[in-house]
């Protein structure tokens, strides 16, 4: 072993229409100025896609991304990131999931895999280290998730295979069916489970058992130990490190809840009477916790199977729910019925299905019956109600469960039509039915609410992925870490940093996550650690990055902000050649004109303009069109794109750039 | 010095597997959890997860089947050592290994053996989930026996009285 580096140092491209498979050498000045995962996704999916290349065609690109850190002793090394254009809401798409399939890649030899193509028959990418074969998958075609991983694991014989597979969702182009990992991880948002169905690319499954190394192996040495302080008692956040291992993300249900922020009926209040003691961490540990689990190598250890113990559902088992999967099965449907939620997490994973979307769908669908838009009759005679009383959880949950498995089939018409989201099942429903389809840029809302986070607000607005928590979501707000806001930010902006219904500094705060958070999506660390709890932020990163890639220019705070600019811009810029523009900046009414109307953020809406343009005054953006400018494009290296966009009449000379008066040091500028 | 053992709490692991790469790390200096003296097996239907570890047993059958004697006992660690020098790469200790702890590596031709990191081992050091420790032998169960008395007091003896139970 003589790497000069943590990379593996090859990448493969499948073409699945002429079955070729290629192995190359990642090129070092890709490596270079995309790091890894989301980064050289975005690049790779900007050179060799277009706007002519739909979602779901043979010339959509489906690449799983790993980082530098993937399979190292980093004690958050397990994510593997997927890239592609969305077929669910037609913009960029990139998703990831934790496990053990994005080091296993990289120990097999690989950085990154790029799909191509679509195959006429089911097939499946076998990669053991140097072999790799496109085997049929017929025999798997219509099985489900776990069905699908024991058939692989007895068919190669080898129990230690990782393997990333759909389930009949993703084949049967449900748009929002997730590609799982290791039986029960998902790469869930955006329906990249979908395009691999629409591909006919069942699974790959990979093994490897090659080594790695870093390029600095002294002060990784030195550093390691300071990183795995950070998660025992020792560390800073340990009480939340701890509450993460002890409960993982169910203790997210009772602390959102006090704040008045967990979804509740379709979105429509962020508040759920008595949820502590119902469907709080408290009573799923008690009821439904049954074994602890964890990531490839985790300080952390957030994972846990849950169960069911008595009832109709005994026996149901399956890791998670977290709690996006808790809201979107609970107070989204007012119901405490905690067996139902095991039940449904479980079906999501076997089918390959996210459980947002199916939630956030489903509850779509219940609000429209609600209003009246949706009749008996049209639901196929579902009675598709949220529950009026919490002793009839039972069985209103019933007709949803059922609802799950009807849309993974498209059993009749009414769950075809949810099949496809809730935007587009609005737009087919026509008349008011867009209302109540909670959604930014096609994405659903997920377990947040931006009335009582205002930050959230413009996280939802302007993520290239849609209405999601992941890009760039501040936790610092949300959670009240006010010692973390004081040694970033200073004294002068604790409080109204602090202050989740203050808008004030805000776009700031949100747009220095969506740069972190891009270089924590290319590295690739979890959010968990990132986001919550805040263990590490970009004076970590100057380390860290060079230490694993040898690349000492970002231990420069000036040319970090560039690659993380970089990369941030470049995904804009995929959705501004597909048509985004300052329009798709924006939040679903219910955010910005219904007032909250319980709980203790009651009254609240979301003012997202102020915000806006402090974000906008950052990434120096054009206030009139959104579009991007020339000048800064080029300032972070990608002048090839500046020049694309300009014949597309897609970016601005002088764009027209709002101020807001308000003082903020860019993080370049503060940390060292 | 009293002998110290290595043993596996068995309903602490979680599976993250953070004992392998810092085992190939201090000893391969690689990440690399083919190389690495421990390692997890995870029955993944059913989400369980069993670290395999050396035993050191007191007779041990890779030591008695070793043609080359590369393998000696060093009473300092309590452990079974590999001298690589001698290993001749044969795989016969792998075949003779009761629990399948041994391992081998491809690279070098020898095989791959717990050697408890000469008392300190760093497995038990990094796992978050405390679910190895290295124990003196003849304290070997205490801890369980607690355990086990923990669980029959709460489920056992607070529901009644002592003389009840007797």
């Amino acid at each position: 072993m003589d790497k000069k580096n943590s990379y593996a140092g090859k990448f493969v491209r499948v073409n699945l229409t002429n079955k070729k498979i290629e192995v190359e050498p990642t090129p070092k000045k890709l490596l270079r100025e995309y790091i890894g995962g989301v980064g050289i996704g975005a690049r790779i999916l900007w050179d060799e896609t277009d706007e002519k290349t739909d979602p779901l065609s043979a010339q959509n690109k489906l690449i799983f991304l790993t980082g530098p850190l993937q399979g190292t002793l980093f004690p958050q090394s397990a994510r593997y990131e997927v890239v592609s254009r969305s077929p669910l809401t037609g913009w960029w798409a990139h998703s990831s999931a934790g496990g053990f399939f994005g080091p296993e890649l990289k120990y097999a030899g690989y950085d990154f895999v790029i799909i191509e193509g679509k195959s006429e028959e089911p097939v499946y990418l076998y990669i053991d280290n140097d072999i790799i074969q496109l085997r049929s998958a017929k025999h798997l075609w219509g099985k489900t998730v776990p069905e699908t991983n024991v058939l692989i694991e007895k068919e190669v014989g080898d129990k230690q295979v990782k393997i990333a597979c759909i389930g009949p969702a993703g084949e049967n182009l449900v748009r929002y069916a997730c590609i799982m990992s290791d039986y029960y991880r998902a790469v869930g948002r955006c329906g990249l489970g979908c395009v691999m169905g629409y591909k006919k690319l069942k699974a790959i499954a990979v093994r490897g058992t090659k080594g790695l190394g870093v390029a600095d192996k002294d002060k990784f040495d030195k550093l390691f130990n300071d990183w795995i302080k950070r998660y025992t008692p020792e560390g800073k956040y340990w009480e939340h490190v701890s509450a993460m291992r002890t409960y993982g993300t169910f203790a997210l249900t009772d602390w959102e809840n006090a704040i008045g922020r967990l979804p509740t009926k379709n979105h429509w209040t962020g508040y759920f009477e008595n949820a502590e003691n119902t469907i709080g961490m408290q009573p799923l540990k008690n009821n439904h916790y049954k074994r602890h689990k964890s990531c490839f190598c985790c300080g952390i250890q957030c994972k846990y199977v849950s169960e069911v113990r008595k009832g109709k559902y005994k026996g149901t088992e399956s890791e998670g729910p977290e709690y996006e999967t808790v809201e979107a099965f609970t107070s989204n449907f007012l119901s405490i019925d905690t067996d139902a939620l095991i039940r449904a997490n479980y079906l999501c994973n076997i089918y390959g299905l996210d459980t947002i979307t199916t939630g956030h769908t489903i509850s779509f669908a219940a609000e429209c019956y609600e209003k009246g838009l949706l009749k008996k009759s049209d639901t196929g005679n579902r009675e598709l109600k949220f529950v009026d009383k919490p002793e009839n959880s039972k069985k209103i949950m019933e007709t949803v469960l059922s609802l799950i498995e009807d849309i993974v089939y498209g059993k009749d018409e009414f769950s075809r039509l949810l099949q496809l989201g809730s935007k587009k099942a609005a737009e087919v429903l026509g008349g008011d039915a867009w209302k109540y389809a909670i959604h930014v840029n096609g994405l659903e809302a997920s377990g947040q609410d931006p009335r009582p986070h205002k930050s959230l607000g413009l996280t939802y607005a302007i993520n290239v992925r849609g209405a999601d928590h992941l890009t760039s979501l501040s936790s610092l707000d949300e959670l009240g870490y006010k010692e973390e806001l004081l040694r970033r930010y200073g004294k002068k902006l604790v409080d109204i940093l602090a202050d989740r219904l203050d808008e004030r500094y805000k776009g700031y705060l949100v747009s220095e996550m969506e740069e972190f958070y891009s270089l924590v999506d290319s590295l690739l660390l979890c959010k968990y650690g990132t986001m919550w709890p805040p263990l590490y932020y970009f004076d970590d990163l100057l380390d860290i990055i060079p230490i694993f890639t040898g690349f000492e220019e970002y231990s420069d705070p000036k040319e970090l902000e560039k690659l993380a600019s970089r990369i941030v811009d470049l995904r804009r810029a995929f959705n501004i050649r597909l048509g985004w523009t300052k329009k798709n900046d924006s939040l679903h009414p219910r955010f910005t004109q219904e007032p909250i109307p319980t709980g203790p953020a009651k009254g609240q809406v979301c003012n997202l303009e102020p915000m806006l343009k402090e974000y906008y005054e950052i990434r120096k953006f054009d206030w009139e069109t959104g579009l991007p400018s020339e000048e800064e494009l080029i300032r972070v290296g990608l002048q090839d794109v500046a020049k694309e966009l300009k014949k597309k009449n897609k970016v601005v000379k002088n764009p027209k750039i709002p101020t807001t008066g308000r003082k903020w040091v860019h993080w370049s500028k503060r940390i060292k | 010095m009293a002998k110290k053992v290595l043993v596996v709490n068995y309903e602490k692991c979680s599976g993250c597997r953070m004992c392998e790469v810092v085992c190939s790390w201090r000893h391969q200096q690689e990440f690399n959890p083919a190389k690495s003296a421990i390692q997890i097996v995870t029955l993944r239907d059913k989400s369980v997860d069993i670290p395999i570890i050396c035993q050191q047993c007191d007779k041990a059958m890779c030591q008695q089947v070793c043609q080359p004697k590369a393998i000696s006992y060093n009473s300092e660690y309590f452990a079974y050592i590999v001298d690589e020098q001698k290993c001749i790469g044969c795989k016969m200790c792998i075949s003779a290994c009761p629990v399948g702890a041994m391992n081998f590596d491809p690279d070098k031709g020898v095989a791959i053996k717990c050697d408890l990191c000469k008392g300190v081992p760093q497995c038990v050091r990094y796992c978050p989930m405390g679910a190895l420790e290295y124990i003196d032998a003849d304290k070997i169960s205490i801890k369980k026996k607690y355990v086990v008395a923990e669980k029959f007091f709460t489920e056992i003896l607070s529901a009644k009285s002592l003389h009840q139970v007797g």
